[in-house]
């Protein structure tokens, strides 16, 4: 079974080349306008979607809610067209749904400007300024829908496995290449990627079975599924769903198990070996319980091959076919780096978020972390564990400056929770340092009101010009110092008591 | 009511007056964290209705945004939400933009001196009638946005009729954005930047002008748009206290009182948003900005009266005065309950749930260790 994703901007010659492709391989064609008319069929208002995606526009919860269901949709749909044999797809951004399936061909197909504006003179019968101008705003549009919908950047070259320039080369050429490249062992789905899809198709089954259901479809979910376990999580703002749930989803086929948390934001916790019983694990489920969030494990096993740049060839092909999202056991599957017993204690105490088992490099744990999840923290604990003391520090650190850049959200190691963002002595000392200084600051600004007004007024003795400098400064000094002091109180304050 | 005013700018500062700065800036605060905007909206008409000159009420709030914004953009930049280089384009004008209000507002107060109360009432007057024009708008859409969004089935946000009229304008030269991924015209930028400094400068209230201009006419993801203003703000403010405290209109009195609610507020104020519906909080916003601009409306016949452009009963100004205080703490106290027993009730409820599905996974798993050991038996 393979998939292969070409990824086509207007007028560049990308469907040809799909369609070429297509029959060379002799396996069928799946485009975006057979998806988009399952959609519509499905009852989701694309054209509203696609307008407002490409509008400089607020985004309301009902927009959200519709393109949560046109996301679940297509995902499905691509799946269950997946699951019946090769395809070739040929869209904007299928790949970006598929997102954590490996062993995917995905490829950029580029044509050449003038070869465009003057496809785009024919077919509309303009000139050529106003060719040049709509292939332009058809450009932005896709951008922005690639942004919006998946949160990447559409031209971002790290997106695609290989980006085919048609300007010089025949694209019935570029279709002999690309049959070639798909023999490759990377782009044959693996035991390991065939399950990750099972796992996408079963959670965007769910989805979108919440989507159409009367009680459900106005609340905002996110749902994981591992081993046939959907973990579904909501926003205390649609608590009054909680019921439904399991009504919706129980007559799925393939669920074992239904998990649900209520949670507001998620924490996503990186890995080598789970423990329950750990310190980080109860420091964890503090900080999610304060958040009211939900817990979202990764157990990450870096590649042997990750960090040594040689490899020999029997290595690296060994590797090739385990990089990835990975669990190639079908049957009784172990409990590896003790996960699933740490998602069954999350699950008691309703935090789970799920979880999953990423092996290679840094990169596939990157493109395993869905763009669409908003994460409030992401915890790094021990990993690197084959590694000397300082290598794991260091690998560790890179490894947190790499998501915090790419993913946006703080990122800590384990070691760091407790001072970052669970109340301890330090805290403790903080807020009474800090207290102490505000309450004397107050105490001497309040009890001493006619000369802090005088000073105020500028209207003591010296120059006026040089008085009223002098107290412009001393405003603008001292203003930032009793805002932070007294900001520092008010988030102690807040910490201690859970809130902050 | 004409209050004794130290100095020529300050009131007088009792226990009971000092209460009430605190409650403002609490509620304030909360109202800035639910509708993540300033909260000058509410604080600056209620320090005037204290009896605080309209030009020391906007520098003292202009000062207390300094240090909040200083506070809270180095979190917003930390999760990459600040486009600097947009906002540094900003800055210029918007300094101009303060400039030209603080001239004005100090002009006014000035001017006024030989009839007004405190030498105030012109300034009042005018800080008042901005206040309302801006703040009717703002609270209108809003509601008709609310309005809009339950009536209809297809809602697909705010009205962009401007927008996308000044997307078809062609207006070069163009400057790129890369953190919020835009590119914008360098006249609407230098606009956008007047506008925002002028307001923030007049009646403290600039975020509602820059934040919804980010977001609708630059088309900015809503987290970086909230992130830039919040870091102009910080300039913003840094100028607006400066120039306020070289007048003398900076009473750090006041700031100081404010930062004691507002920065407990608005930790409450984000919980909310939390829990309480999208278009809850846009009918919270609305009402509670509308009855602050009727409230005002209410105090401005006494500035007419002072400026002797009406003809007025002066013991009619304590039935103004209180009235105008009366309906703005209302407006503010009965928001502030509404998202606190939101708050509560949702809190409530999550604990209720949580303890159920704790429960439920509870049985749940004994039940699957006890299929477990059957099955294994």
């Amino acid at each position: 079974m393979q998939i292969i994703c070409v990824s086509r901007g207007s007028l560049s010659r990308g469907k040809e080349l799909a369609q070429l492709l297509a029959q060379k391989l002799d396996y069928p064609l799946l485009s975006r306008e057979d998806l988009i008319e399952a959609a519509i069929k499905e009852g989701i208002q694309v054209g509203k979607l696609e307008t407002s995606m490409m509008k400089p526009r607020a985004f309301s919860e009902r927009l959200a809610r519709e393109r949560d269901h046109y996301l679940a949709f297509s995902t499905s749909y691509l799946c269950s067209k997946i699951l019946e044999g090769p395809l070739v797809y040929h869209g904007r951004t299928g790949h970006l749904l598929l997102q954590g399936v490996g062993n995917l061909l995905r490829v950029r197909v580029l044509a050449d400007p003038e070869y465009r504006i003057a496809a785009a003179m024919r077919s509309l019968g303009v000139d050529r300024d106003k060719a040049h101008r709509y292939l332009e705003q058809v450009e932005e549009d896709r951008r922005n829908w690639a942004r919006f919908m998946y949160g990447v950047s559409w031209e971002d070259a790290s997106q695609y496995d290989v980006i085919v320039n048609v300007e010089q080369m025949n694209v019935a050429n570029a279709a002999s290449a690309l049959v070639t490249m798909a023999q490759l062992p990377d782009f044959q789905m693996t035991p390991a990627a065939r399950k990750a899809m099972d796992d996408l198709h079963l959670s965007a089954r769910a989805r979108v079975l919440l989507a159409r259901d009367e009680h459900t479809y106005r609340a905002g979910f996110s749902v994981k599924a591992h081993h046939g376990v959907l973990t579904v999580t909501y926003l205390p703002k649609d608590m009054e769903v909680a019921d439904h749930i399991q009504r919706v989803l129980a007559e799925l086929e393939g669920v074992q198990d239904i998990r649900c948390t209520m949670a507001t934001t998620n924490i996503l916790w990186v890995q080598e070996t789970f423990d329950p019983a750990s310190e980080t694990f109860d420091e964890v489920v503090e900080i999610a319980k304060k958040w009211n969030a939900a817990v979202e494990l990764v157990h990450f096993a870096p590649g042997e091959g990750a960090e040594e740049a040689t490899a020999d060839l029997a290595e690296d092909d060994q590797r090739m076919v385990a990089a990835g999202i990975e669990e190639d056991v079908e049957e009784e599957v172990p409990d590896q780096g003790g996960l699933r017993a740490t998602l069954d204690e999350l699950a008691k105490l309703g935090r789970s978020g799920g979880g999953r088992y990423v092996h290679g490099e840094r990169s596939h744990l990157l493109a395993s972390c869905c763009n669409a999840v908003p994460y409030s923290l992401v915890v790094i604990g021990s990993l690197f564990l084959g590694k000397g003391s300082s290598a794991k520090l260091r690998m560790t650190r890179e490894l947190q400056d790499l998501i915090g850049s790419r993913m946006k959200v703080p990122v800590v190691t384990a070691d760091e929770l407790r001072s970052h963002y669970l109340f301890g002595t330090r805290d403790a000392l903080r807020l009474a340092g800090f207290l102490v200084l505000v309450l004397v600051v107050y105490f001497l600004v309040l009890t001493n009101q006619e000369p802090v007004l005088r000073f105020l007024s500028g209207t003591w003795t010296g120059g006026k010009t040089l008085n009223k400098l002098i107290v412009a400064v001393s405003v603008f000094l001292f203003v930032p110092v009793i805002a932070y002091s007294y900001g520092s109180v008010a988030r102690s304050v807040m910490k201690l008591i859970k809130m902050e | 009511m004409e209050s004794v005013l130290l100095y020529e700018h300050f009131i007088t500062l009792d226990l009971f007056v000092a209460a009430q700065v605190v409650v403002l800036g609490l509620i304030g605060g909360i109202l800035s964290g639910f509708i993540g905007s300033g909260g000058a909206f509410f604080m600056t008409p209620g320090m005037m209705n204290l009896g605080v000159p309209g030009v020391v009420a906007v520098g003292s709030n202009i000062t207390h945004k300094f240090g909040k914004a200083m506070v809270g953009s180095r979190k917003h930049s930390e999760l990459g939400n600040v486009d600097k280089r947009m906002g540094l384009y900003l800055i210029v004008t918007s300094f101009i933009g303060i400039q030209i209000a603080v001239w004005i507002n100090s002009t006014l107060f000035e001017g006024a001196d030989a009839h007004g109360s405190g030498g105030s009432a012109a300034a009042d007057l005018y800080i008042s009638a901005v206040f309302i024009c801006i703040l009717s708008l703002v609270a209108i859409s809003m509601l008709r946005d609310a309005q809009r969004s339950s009536s209809s089935a297809d809602n697909t946000g705010p009205s962009m009729r401007i927008a996308n009229f000044l997307a078809r304008l062609r207006l070069p030269p163009y400057i790129s954005f890369p953190i919020a991924d835009v590119r914008v015209s360098l006249w609407i930028l230098m606009l956008v930047g007047l506008a925002t400094g002028y307001l923030a400068g007049t009646i403290g209230v600039g975020g509602f002008v820059g934040v919804p201009c980010m977001i609708y006419v630059f088309g900015m993801p809503t987290a970086v748009a909230a992130g830039t203003e919040l870091y102009l703000a910080m300039f913003m403010g840094g100028w607006g206290a400066l120039n306020y405290a070289i007048q003398g209109f900076v009473d750090i009195r006041l700031t100081m009182l404010l930062y004691l609610g507002s920065l407990i507020g608005i930790y409450i104020g984000v919980y909310g948003t939390k829990v309480v519906k999208e278009i809850l909080i846009r009918i919270v916003t609305g009402v509670v900005i509308l009855l602050c601009v009727v409230s005002r409306a209410v105090a401005v016949p006494v500035y007419l009266r002072q400026l002797g452009w009406v003809d007025m009963d002066p013991k009619w100004d304590v039935y103004c005065n209180v009235g105008s205080k009366v309906m703005l703490f209302a407006a503010g106290i009965s928001g502030c309950l509404l998202i606190l027993y939101h708050v509560l009730k949702s809190y409530r409820r999550r604990l209720r749930l949580q303890h159920r599905l704790v429960e439920a996974r509870g049985g749940a798993s004994e039940r699957s260790h006890e299929y477990a050991a059957t099955s294994t038996g």
